[in-house]
């Protein structure tokens, strides 16, 4: 089994997508690991956490030349590993087959684009369509997103989620209570984890431009963290020109890893490194080279009756 | 050459095209003169990078040398200004020229520089070693310098004749002419086009070379052709794809210099491909079409896939898409011919093979017509149905090929998506009866390695309350229940294990006539069920009571698959959710909250998605569920000992300290009169909605008490079709508005056997105080039917239950009405509908800003369609 999967990885290293048979396998395979992982999974260092990926392959295969492999490294990823890149299938099956492969290597999160309604919208339900013929790829990994875990906890230190902070989680406790295999719903905690923003202008909770979520002021992240009793929170989800950033006091960083994003926005990516006593180190990289990521090409139908 | 000549006299002078003057920006923001000279472009010393060098015009210093960036750095302005911000100085430069054409050549320069890096292996053939020197040899010969200077510019006037020698300028010509500005591009295409031999020429030194074996050309030719195709425009398409060349064109494709070995393009095309003709097609017009469609595709996937641009790709799909318009409906609009196709498909007589490739290309044929505008597809779409395409699928889905009853749910997908309700009204039909029976087989079916989630999608869209019709939806989900919901059912209870001392671990298919499920499809039988839940609660209501649906769904708490167990909490959850006083009553009384308590306790101390499901179970039925009192007295009574493990978790605590109040605010009333109860009533919704359950029948009413709330009509009297109605005493007459009855129901609400009575007989009569009954016709339930008063009796206990739900279940005031009970969002739909208006998506785009707001772009919304 672990041969085939091993096989498998390799494939998708080289951006060749799964037949639709093996992502089958590989996510029913996904689901009895994920259902096992809890709302707030738990996370030893040394670990190296990566921000938004956004389909973009490439990028990610530079992300482990500066990280290192998988699992000699070990990863965790903040979601939103679909849409807008032209490799959302190939992005996520691979993630997804590491997971199987070293479960314990690896920890990924849910991000607000791993949603049936953002995917037909902002591409992975295109792609699908596109490279499979039909969507019952799509269906099977949007099934898979259900069973994402919603944030991580590293060392009992670090709080990792993909959005923010929500008004009604004020303990990482309450996050136990979220029954999380259902759609990205359009408000509540679990909303709020995955869509909401830190902002500087914010006092306390504002209302999210982004339709869903919140914007929350330093002054809720210092109450969250001190509740808690944790060092910082770290997330993504919103892009950072030099790849990370802090704020309110370095109580919350914004990792972001995926360079170039969209392949228009010139800026650059990071991933934070984490040594077994939670030293930091920001690893800064840039987009893979134009001809490294060329559009592959398809194989043609054998037959045709229009 | 013929736009020789033109240079001396357009410029008036070899120099005043390269005369400028070169600014500088001081530091407080003004443009320093820096001096007047000429400009050239050559390679920087020691260095195979080109560079912008302006020299003095009286005394030849150097007042400028840049080296040319291949950044976005440069800006035009006004026809005669070059100007960017130096990365070496540091500061804004610009040049000022003399003349626009002056400008537009070291414009085109700087553009070609640029180009060149990405392109490499262009510029070093075609361009020649030394690109940019020849250009504007200062003081050199005014012959070299007129024709490059024409070549990039628009002043262009023709195109070499295609000869061998002149391959070379023409590729020159086509490359620069489709990187350098619109003018120019559209200069070159209108000159490929106006030469009618352009390309029978072209077509012949290709075919001439390829014997010769003349690689150099042929590799000359395929980056002509590459430039040509990248000047995106239509009506050179027309040509190079018609029967004429397109076959030679994608021969020329063959000859790729970057690639080692020649590609067999037109081999793979013209021996392996196949086109199959299910019906002959006769219209040539068609024929072509179809042909040029594969070619096109193949162009663009295969041979060109790295090389086009997005402009070149949308180009292409939309002539692709506007053929398949044209196919679909000159085929659609040819009666023999659709005629034909059906005749075929219906008889008898056809071999296996043949109906195989009349179903795939008739499945073809429906997603083509995607391409058609909507109106348009929703005809071809009815007409197909009046043809009968519905028998067809059906007697597709009854086939062992695998492939083929895929590509039969396939096209039921293509039709639910244009119009559900197109499939809707054939299955509530007789025939059409057997089509639901497939699909649900369907997703019953192991299909191996396949995947068939598709049958799940179509029974949840035929399904949908959202966009179904009042008397269909009725029908639908009525068939649907009456027919396959045992099946169903009968799946789950014959994969799980029999009833077992609370070990899951030897589940599954250990058991020996166990049938072997795939989990798979249990789990998609637990979410279709959930989402009937959601979408019909009521007409689901009448069949889970009579058939302990849910007891039996709940046997998947048994499984060794957590998700499966998962699934079935999630599935009780749905239930509790309708907030239907009898679905609850029917859960005590059963104890099925027993199952999962079970499952949470063997689950112990992980903390996974079966640990928190419960958790959500249990908050929901604290915080927000309208009538708690008697689940949450129900769970503590019966499994608060067994969950004491759990005690140190807040949302335990929470639950028990409910329970606690719950029993103290029946004791506080206890204390109250009747009167001032009634008077509290108002300020006490919650209280009045718990008690609203106390004032109803007991459980082993439940037949009759389901029969009510199917019913709309049932307020006052109810008749029991079994004829005991006669022995159901005191029912109120006048139940509308407050009723008290004093009535001393103990067991009223009955535990389970197997709890342990944990209430004192103090609490006790608490209980019975609270049964001083008040009801409230505007009732916060779903059916605010008013239920029937009635006192306990043995006769009712005898009451034959089964028949009283039958009765309700066919009262026809039983409607599942999506407007009062909107689906919960959780239950989703997974159909490929374009997000709702309220979804937080549509903001998605504007939400990825930078945090540091550096790029405006970012705000875009970027799509890879």
């Amino acid at each position: 089994m672990s041969s085939d999967l091993d096989r498998q990885i390799e494939q998708l290293k080289k951006c060749e997508p799964l037949k639709e048979s093996e992502v089958k396998a590989l996510c029913l395979k996904a689901m009895e690991i994920l259902v096992e992982e809890s709302n707030v999974q738990r996370v030893d260092a040394p670990v190296t956490i990566c921000g938004d990926i956004h389909g973009q392959f490439y990028d990610m295969k530079e992300l482990f030349k500066v990280g290192g492999d998988c699992p000699k490294t070990n990863y965790l990823f903040l979601g939103d590993f679909v849409d807008r890149g032209f490799y959302s299938v190939e992005t996520f099956l691979l993630l997804l087959a590491l997971k199987v492969r070293y479960p314990d290597r690896i920890t990924l999160i849910r991000g607000n684009h791993e949603s049936r309604q953002i995917t037909q919208v902002y591409g992975f339900y295109d792609e699908c369509l596109r490279k499979y013929g039909s969507v019952n790829v799509w269906r099977y990994c949007t099934d898979i997103f259900d069973y994402l875990s919603l944030s991580a906890l590293i060392e009992n230190r670090i709080f990792s989620v993909h959005g923010g902070l929500s008004p009604t989680i004020s303990t990482l406790d309450q996050i136990r209570t979220i029954d999380r295999k259902q759609e990205v719903p359009h408000d509540g905690a679990m909303c709020d984890l995955l869509w909401s923003d830190p902002e500087d202008i914010v006092d306390g909770w504002g209302l999210s431009p982004r339709g869903a979520g919140f914007l929350f002021g330093g002054n809720v992240v210092t109450s969250f963290n001190h509740a808690n009793n944790i060092d910082y929170i770290c997330r993504a989800h919103q892009l950072v020109m030099e790849g990370y950033k802090w704020m309110f006091n370095n109580q919350i960083v914004t990792v972001w890893s995926a360079p170039n994003y969209c392949y228009r926005c010139g800026n650059v990516a990071a991933i934070l490194e984490l040594d077994e006593n939670l030293n930091k180190q920001f690893r800064v990289f840039e987009a893979a080279p134009q001809d490294s990521r060329g559009v592959p090409s398809r194989k043609p139908a054998p037959e045709y009756f229009l | 050459m013929g736009a020789q000549g033109k240079a001396a006299g357009a410029s008036g002078g070899d120099t005043s095209l390269q005369r400028v003057k070169v600014y500088r920006l001081s530091a407080d923001g003004k443009w320093d003169d820096q001096g007047t000279g000429h400009v050239t472009v050559d390679y920087l010393e020691r260095s195979e990078d080109l560079g912008l060098f302006v020299y003095d015009e009286d005394d030849h210093d150097p007042l400028l040398m840049h080296r040319i960036s291949t950044d976005e750095i440069y800006r035009r302005q006004d026809e005669t200004i070059i100007s960017w911000r130096d990365p070496e100085l540091s500061t804004e430069l610009a040049l000022s020229f003399q003349e626009a054409t002056g400008c537009s050549y070291i414009w085109d320069h700087i553009c070609g520089v640029r180009r060149n890096l990405h392109f490499n292996t262009l510029s070093n053939i075609e361009i020649g070693p030394r690109p940019a020197t020849e250009g504007l040899p200062a003081f050199g010969a005014p012959q070299a310098n007129g024709d490059a200077y024409h070549v990039v510019n628009s002043e262009l006037r023709d195109l070499p004749l295609v000869e061998l020698s002149s391959l070379p300028m023409i590729l020159k010509t086509v490359v620069e002419g489709a990187e350098c500005g619109v003018a120019e591009q559209m200069r070159v295409t209108e000159l490929i086009l106006q030469d009618q031999y352009f390309f029978p020429k072209l077509i012949d030194l290709f075919r001439m070379s390829e014997d010769l074996e003349n690689f150099d050309t042929l590799h000359t030719i395929f980056k002509l052709v590459k430039g040509i195709i990248l000047l995106n425009n239509s009506q050179i398409f027309d040509k190079i794809f018609g029967d004429e060349f397109f076959m030679d064109i994608i021969g020329t494709l063959e000859y790729d210099p970057e690639v080692p070995q020649v590609q067999q393009h037109r081999a793979f095309l013209t021996k392996h491909v196949v086109f199959k003709e299910a019906i002959p097609i006769k219209d040539t017009i068609v024929l072509s079409k179809i042909h040029q469609t594969y070619r096109i595709g193949y162009l663009k996937d295969v041979i060109l896939p790295r090389v086009l641009d997005e402009a070149v790709v949308a180009n292409l799909n939309a002539i692709i898409n506007a053929n398949n318009a044209v196919v679909v409906s000159l085929l659609k609009d040819d009666t023999a011919f659709i005629q034909e196709l059906f005749v075929q498909m219906r008889s008898s007589a056809i071999s296996t093979d043949s109906k195989r490739n009349l179903v795939l290309f008739l499945q073809e044929f429906c997603n083509l017509s995607k391409s058609l505008q909507l109106v348009q597809q929703l005809r071809l779409f009815r007409d197909f149905v009046n043809e009968g395409i519905f028998d067809i699928i059906t007697d597709t889905l009854k086939s062992d090929d695998k492939k083929l009853v895929l590509t039969g749910t396939d096209m039921l997908i293509l039709f639910l998506n244009q119009d559900p309700n197109f499939l809707r009204t054939y299955v509530i039909q007789q025939e059409g009866n057997v089509l639901l029976g497939l699909l649900v087989k369907g997703m019953i079916t192991d299909f191996g390695d396949d995947m068939h989630c598709q049958f799940l999608e179509i029974i949840r869209s035929l399904l949908d309350s959202y966009n179904l019709s009042g008397s269909q939806r009725d029908t639908i989900i009525e068939i649907f229940f009456e027919k396959h919901l045992d099946q169903l059912i009968e799946v789950i209870t014959s994969s799980c294990p029999p009833k077992v001392g609370g070990k899951s671990d030897d589940s599954g298919g250990n058991v020996g006539a166990r049938v072997v499920t795939k989990p798979e499809i249990l789990s998609n039988i637990c979410e279709l069920l959930c989402f009937c839940v959601v979408h019909h609660p009521y007409r689901i209501k009448c069949s889970f009571l009579l058939n302990n649906v849910i007891e039996k769904v709940l046997y998947l708490t048994r499984r060794r698959e957590r998700y499966l167990v998962v699934a079935a909490v999630r599935f009780l959850r749905a239930i509790i959710s309708r907030n239907d006083e009898h679905l609850c009553r029917h859960i005590i009384k059963n104890n099925l909250l027993k199952p999962v308590v079970d499952a949470f306790i063997r689950n112990g101390n992980r903390y996974n998605l079966l640990h928190s499901a419960v958790l959500e179970l249990f908050e929901y039925i604290r915080k927000e569920h309208q009538n708690p009192k008697a689940l949450v007295i129900y769970i503590v009574d019966s499994f608060w000992e067994e969950m004491t493990m759990f005690g140190h978790l807040a949302s335990i605590q929470a639950f028990k300290l409910k329970y606690e109040q719950l029993i103290e605010n029946a004791e506080a009333r206890n204390s109250i009169n009747v009167d001032d109860s009634r008077k509290r009533i108002d300020d006490r919704a919650l209280e009045k909605e718990e008690e609203d359950y106390f004032n109803e029948e007991s459980d082993e009413e439940d037949s009759t008490s389901a029969r009510a709330s199917c019913s709309q009509n049932q307020h006052a009297q109810p008749v029991l079709p079994n004829g005991t109605g006669g022995s159901l005493s005191s029912i109120s007459s006048g139940s509308i508005g407050l009723v008290d009855y004093d009535d001393d129901d103990d067991d009223d609400y009955n535990p389970p056997p197997k709890i342990m009575q944990k209430i004192s007989a103090g609490e006790n009569k608490t209980e019975n105080s609270s049964k001083l009954k008040r009801r409230s016709i505007s009732s916060a339930n779903d059916n605010d039917e008013e239920p029937e008063r009635t006192k306990k009796s043995r006769a009712e206990k005898n009451l034959d239950s089964t028949t009283a739900v039958a009765a309700a279940c066919s009262n026809h005031g039983c409607s599942d009405s999506p407007s009062r009970n909107g689906p919960v969002p959780s239950v989703s739909n997974g159909l490929p509908e374009v997000a709702n208006s309220r979804s937080p998506n549509e903001q998605d785009s504007q939400s990825e800003k930078a945090v540091n707001s550096t790029d405006a772009n970012v705000s875009e919304p970027y799509s890879v369609r």
